[in-house]
């Protein structure tokens, strides 16, 4: 509003009270072009109000419940289900190992993403081509065969890929399944597209110049790297970070088929509560920590990066 | 190499971006190394060679029934979504209303809320409502995931399209559904495809919402797949895994052809 200038339409910016802005908002929503778009927008938003918003708050709702032994809600408003979660040691571990799981496989998807990302943005155009196939391909394939493709390499019998290629060397069989580094293997595994593309991104929009010029004034390769071109793509390790982090949290085929019962993360065990103990109340304070974990870490990039890196043209 | 972009790091950097694809396609090519295995569990390394395996899982009618399953939910999904989300593209791209930012964040929010959580949230309102159809659940679970690629699609479309065109035939006298049809249609027919592509594929894939609304009758192929790797030992798994990665590879030069990959994943 306070860019608003006097044209045949609102002759008196001044005069533009907030009000008078909402009565005109309100005038505008009956005139045609906005009923067009109403119209158009409708359908979307009625069936996701539906289906999405108002199931999840209800989900939320019922974490605040207790269920009796007959399966009802209790009658009273209660954080039992929540203070169960922090408090039993079986299910504060999961949540520990949760946080440690996803934390790994962030910072492991990093580190493996950033040399891709370079080479598909500044490599040779053909590596750059192939690199970028190898990359998207696992994406379209499917989350359990990927998993699969795990277990029969880190399968702990002497047939395991990684086991046989271990006493090829002389060397006793490694205990790699049902592990948790196997989950932030496998999810490293499924991944590692989501962290490369976004990093790819935030590389090909720094002008190879800027490097020049840090060169040109002295810096090494490695300072210049170091101190122009790592820090110019911190908003795409940001985006990556976030979706990878989030991501893993709340995964299930990964932490099911490698961690198996021996590394559970709340995925695993949300779906136990709910599928085979039907403790309802339960499950769903487990699918509101979830929610809680992604909400934090995408306000923190909202906060901590967005601010920081006004990227150019992001329009999201 | 002196005068590479990537400087005196090269040689590093393309040895380490070649030990990273090592790493993803090793858990892609092993399986289908194994599925020619003429050995009666899964073992590597493999011995022989057969095709039995690729024999049995094509009369395994659990995976039959599984993958046409998927494919009817996948179109269902896929038109639901293109329903959906191509007029509220419209709507976001063309249109100024109060709450547009609102709107537009709605209807792309199912993208980084947990998925498993959506299906926990249908699953309660399935029981709570008494709605039984696991066809129908599923149906509308996935129209919700996918519809949010149909919007981010074709608005990216719609904003390469000059509106005044469209203004120009209505000038001349055609109606608003015939000048859509006729003028900006084909020309956001890109972002429609890949809308398409992108929905069709999360919900063949999709777990994390099916895993909570499938039932004995109806269960999508990935949950199948799931089921079966806890079940069988033999190479047939192995064979699945090769028959569903052919078909990634398939869509892959599809959606080179028809988009580019690189595009088609907005880079």
């Amino acid at each position: 509003m306070s860019t608003a200038r006097a044209t045949p339409f609102n002759p008196d910016p001044a005069a533009d009270t907030a009000p008078r802005g909402f009565v005109r908002g309100l005038a505008g929503l009956a005139g045609r072009g906005d009923v067009t778009a109403v119209l158009l927008v409708a359908p979307a938003v009625l069936f996701f109000l539906a289906l999405f918003v108002v199931p999840v708050g209800n989900m939320v709702r019922y974490s605040f419940f207790q269920q009796t032994a007959s399966g009802e809600l209790g009658p009273h408003l209660t954080l039992a289900n929540y203070a169960r979660l922090a408090n039993v040691d079986l299910y504060r571990k999961v949540l520990t190992t949760t946080l440690r799981v996803s934390l790994f496989t962030t910072l492991g998807a990093m580190v493996l993403a950033y040399p891709v990302a370079l080479v598909m943005v500044r490599g040779h155009p053909l590596v750059s081509r192939v690199l970028a196939v190898i990359v998207i391909a696992p994406l379209l394939v499917n989350v359990v065969i990927r998993t699969y493709g795990w277990r029969v390499i880190l399968a702990n019998s002497d047939q395991g890929v990684l086991n046989w290629a271990l006493a090829g060397l002389g060397l006793p069989p490694v205990r790699w399944l049902y592990t948790e580094w196997a989950i932030v293997v496998g999810s490293i595994h499924v991944f590692l597209p989501l962290m490369a593309l976004p990093l790819a991104a935030a590389l090909g929009r720094i002008s190879p110049a800027v490097e020049e010029a840090g060169r040109t004034l002295g810096a090494s390769p490695w300072q210049a790297f170091r101190r122009v071109t790592l820090p110019l793509s911190v908003p795409g390790l940001a985006v990556g970070s976030t979706l990878v982090f989030s991501l893993t949290a709340s995964s299930f085929v990964a932490p099911a088929l490698l961690g198996g019962n021996f590394a559970k993360m709340l995925g695993t065990l949300v779906e136990e509560q709910i599928m085979s103990v039907f403790d309802w109340p339960f499950g769903a304070a487990i699918a509101t920590v979830l929610i809680v974990i992604v909400l934090v870490i995408n306000l923190a990039y909202v906060y901590l990066v967005e601010r920081r890196f006004p990227a150019p043209g992001q329009a999201r | 190499m002196r005068d590479s972009p990537l400087g005196p790091a090269a040689v590093p950097l393309y040895a380490a971006a070649g030990l990273v694809s090592l790493f993803l396609l090793a858990p892609l090519v092993v399986p289908v190394i194994i599925s020619f295995s003429d050995t009666a569990f899964v073992t590597w390394p493999p011995r022989g060679f057969t095709l039995r395996w690729y024999v049995k899982i094509l009369n395994e009618a659990e995976f039959t029934t599984s993958f046409r399953f998927s494919l009817l939910l996948g179109v269902l999904a896929t038109l639901g979504a293109l329903a959906l989300g191509t007029p509220a593209a419209i709507g976001l791209v063309r249109h100024s209303f109060p709450g547009r930012g609102l709107v537009q964040g709605l209807l792309l929010s199912p993208l980084i809320f947990p998925m498993l959580v959506t299906g926990i949230a249908l699953l309660r309102l399935s029981t709570s409502t008494g709605m039984q159809d696991s066809l129908v659940n599923l149906a509308l679970g996935h129209i919700l995931v996918t519809t949010p690629y149909v919007v981010r699609t074709v608005s990216a479309s719609l904003l390469l399209v000059d509106p005044s065109i469209e203004e120009a035939a209505r000038t001349l006298g055609a109606g608003r559904l015939r000048g859509f049809w006729l003028i900006t249609r084909p020309q956001i027919m890109p972002g429609l495809v890949a809308g398409a592509i992108f929905a069709f594929v999360t919900s063949f894939d999709n777990y994390p919402v099916s895993m909570w609304l499938a039932d004995a009758v109806n269960i999508p192929l990935p949950l199948m797949i799931f089921t079966l790797t806890s079940r069988f030992f033999d190479p047939g798994i192995a064979a699945i895994a090769s028959l569903m990665i052919l078909l990634s590879v398939a869509l892959i030069l599809v959606m080179e052809k028809v988009t580019g990959l690189k595009r088609a994943m907005s880079m």
